[in-house]
């Protein structure tokens, strides 16, 4: 299906049910509210064939171009729908899952995911492995029919919404590094596995510790090879900044959309708030060009890889530039206003200081472009 | 774009473009040996492509060849012609009783015109200089004898470009109304997109020269590349001008007037922003005369300076977003 007929059935279908569509909560909602109306948002969606385009009918997708996921996933965002961040669950882990994982693993698990029936989480990083990523240490040791995990996990979103998580584990000696990691498709309900949320600043319990002490994970969930999770790991992280890089730009236009909105009925055509609006707006439109390109790179084909760390350092400085943008040109409203309005402001004001934190830092991201982009050899 | 050019085309028309360029270093040589090169015909068959490959290369390769005159000619609808050059960023003041404005006629009448702009160094060997305004109803074109606007000697930062301000007081019948097809707006959208392929071009120059000095240059007894604040500065401009180019790109494929402001600002903001990285890598030896970063330095100020900065522009782009109290998409999938 192409692109335009594609978005035009969509928008269509998403102004038809639009009171349906929309969140039954005010300003932000709960944790637990967004999380069901993810799921009814997903569901319907599903139902009505347009969640399920762009995936492989061997996971019961219907085809198509990756590019119909990123119209899908603008649309939602550019009418604020739905919260983007569980959606990004399935874009990041998803077509990895689908390259990597038993076929018929993947045709049984990846459905009740793509209907909103099911939320998966991902354990990547644990205490001493951040930016650190190869030197994690949680373990998997072969037993009967599959392996024992032991271990701990850090910054596992959405967990306590999961019945999936894909794990990676050390399977090598424990100075293996890249080369002795295995990744593993765990049931969260499996026993062993324990957890407690982390309160953010924004004050939200988005992710969790997750402690693994002796957890059984069968043969066949089994992620890429034995000690070949490595690959898998960066067969992901590209992933994560193309399709769902393309949406959160969107819920960045709808957020810059609402600012020029809100200034522009009060009149203020002031010389400081022209250039403010006109800075986000180039660096917004910057990203979203480079973040075009990299949607139609992923649609025919190319492999992505460390590139997209471009991406990512232009949605960081696009998404923090906008909301400091807010405070500067909202005077007060971040640190003092009440109400639903202001509560929104905040809370997307404080969650983009995490923008140059998660998936890798700014300065890890500038590392990657010097070494592995500029060629500039190893750092000292 | 009346006529696509294929990648592996353009690619061969941009070395051959770079190789007379960089064989030319006399402005007016180098525009004769593009004219000789089908430098017009591109431009006429492909405006946007061609001025894409033309400034990609005069950025490059630090030419000052004078296309920039060119390409607002032909977006004005006026043919082409090395001995034609134009007034940019122009504005002619007439006296305020004069007739009004929308009739290209009220440049006849019987006033003293001041011809305020910048002229490029074509206008040192060109006849006529073609002076645009933008009325209220249109664009009026008017041609007058380059003559009028020559200077003895070039002023500003640059002098090997050459582009000078004039501020002159003409006689009246001085200047010939012109028909021209053409606009304003459309000349300059040409002329942005134009100079920010010029600008990214040099920024890719800048980047590489101080890429290659940060690993040959070996301090503490290891490359400053291996440092990280130097790595970092490296890093950030490669980023802006990844962004530049692939803004330049959507240009390309989808020109308008809003496009192509932020085009050439993100490209100005590229281009300076990896000179002052370039600077501080290459240290002592970028702030000599003997290291070219300087021409490219002061090329990259002259070409932010023309048709709005990298810093002028936001401002101009967020006030309209702020009257119409939208924000357009712009980037399509």
């Amino acid at each position: 299906m192409d692109p335009e007929t594609f978005r035009r059935d969509l928008t269509a279908w998403l102004d038809a049910n639009a009171d349906e569509l929309t969140p039954p909560y005010e300003g932000a909602g709960s944790m637990d509210e967004q999380m069901a109306h993810y799921s009814h948002v997903k569901r319907s969606l599903y139902d009505a064939g347009f969640g399920r385009y762009g995936w492989p009918e061997s996971v019961d997708g219907l085809g198509g171009s990756p590019l119909l996921r990123a119209i899908v996933g603008e649309e939602i965002n550019l009418r604020g729908l739905c919260d983007p961040n569980p959606w990004t669950m399935i874009e990041v882990l998803v077509p990895t899952v689908i390259e990597f994982a038993r076929t018929e693993v993947a045709a049984a698990l990846v459905p009740p995911f793509l209907r909103g029936d099911e939320m998966w989480c991902q354990g990547f990083s644990e205490p001493d492995a951040g930016s650190d990523l190869a030197s994690l240490s949680c373990r998997a040791d072969k037993t009967d029919g599959g392996w024992l995990v032991s271990g701990q996990k850090i910054w596992t979103s959405f967990i306590q919404y999961a019945q999936r998580c894909v794990l990676l584990t050390r399977t090598g000696e424990p100075n293996s590094a890249h080369r002795g990691i295995t990744a593993l498709l765990v049931d969260v309900d499996s026993p062993g596995i324990t957890y407690s949320p982390i309160e953010t600043m924004h004050g939200r319990l988005d992710f969790a510790e997750v402690h693994y002490d002796e957890v059984f994970v069968p043969t066949e969930r089994l992620i890429g090879e034995e000690n070949g999770g490595w690959q898998v790991a960066m067969d992901i992280l590209p992933y994560e900044r193309s399709t769902t890089f393309w949406h959160r730009g969107a819920l960045l236009h709808r957020r810059l959309s609402d600012l020029v909105a809100q200034l522009s009925d009060s009149g203020d055509l002031s010389d400081t708030s022209a250039k403010a609006i006109g800075e986000v707006f180039l660096s917004l439109v910057a990203f979203r060009s480079r973040s075009r390109d990299t949607q139609y790179r992923l649609a025919r084909g190319q492999q992505l890889g460390v590139e997209t760390s471009i991406d990512k350092i232009l949605i960081t400085s696009a998404e923090q530039q906008l909301f400091e943008a807010v405070r500067d040109l909202l005077p007060g409203v971040v640190e003092f206003d009440g109400g639903d309005h202001a509560a929104m402001w905040r809370t997307d004001y404080l969650y983009s200081r995490a923008a140059s934190i998660y998936g890798g830092t700014a300065e890890i991201q500038r590392n990657i472009v010097a070494r592995r982009l500029l060629d500039l050899g190893p750092e000292s | 774009m009346s006529g696509f050019i294929e990648p592996e085309d353009a690619g061969l028309l941009a070395s051959s473009f770079a190789a007379a360029m960089l064989d030319a270093p006399d402005p007016g040589e180098a525009d004769q040996a593009l004219y000789d090169l089908g430098w017009a015909d591109l431009l006429a068959a492909s405006p946007a492509q061609g001025a894409a490959i033309a400034f990609g290369a005069l950025g490059a390769t630090g030419s000052a060849a004078t296309l920039l005159d060119d390409v607002v000619v032909h977006a004005l609808g006026v043919p082409v012609s090395p001995s034609t050059c134009v007034l940019f960023d122009a504005t002619l003041y007439t006296n305020p009783a004069a007739p009004q404005p929308g009739d290209p006629r009220s440049l006849m009448e019987d006033n003293p015109f001041v011809v305020n702009g910048l002229v490029s160094s074509r206008v040192e060997r060109a006849t006529t200089v073609l002076i645009a305004v933008d009325e209220f109803e249109g664009t009026a074109v008017a041609a007058m004898d380059a003559g009028l606007l020559r200077e003895p000697e070039p002023t500003g930062i640059d002098p090997a470009h050459a582009y000078r301000h004039v501020s002159v007081r003409i006689p009246t019948d001085a200047v010939t109304p012109v028909n021209a097809e053409g606009n304003w707006e459309d000349a300059v959208t040409a002329a942005r997109m134009a100079l920010s392929y010029q600008l990214t071009g040099g920024a890719r120059w800048i980047l590489t020269e101080a890429r290659q000095h940060a690993i040959d240059r070996v301090q503490f007894g290891r490359p400053v590349a291996s440092f990280q604040a130097m790595r970092h500065k490296l890093a950030e401009s490669l980023v802006l001008i990844e962004g530049a180019e692939s803004l330049g790109a959507t240009c390309l494929r989808d020109p308008d007037p809003m496009k192509a402001a932020l085009a050439k600002s993100l490209a100005g903001k590229a281009a300076l922003t990896t000179a002052n990285h370039a600077q501080q890598v290459l240290a002592g030896m970028g702030f000599t005369a003997e290291h070219r970063l300087h021409l490219w330095l002061k090329r990259m100020l002259v070409l932010d300076a023309l048709y709005g900065s990298y810093k002028s522009l936001p401002t101009e782009i967020g006030r309209d977003l702020l009257i119409y109290g939208t924000v357009p998409r712009l980037i399509q999938l």
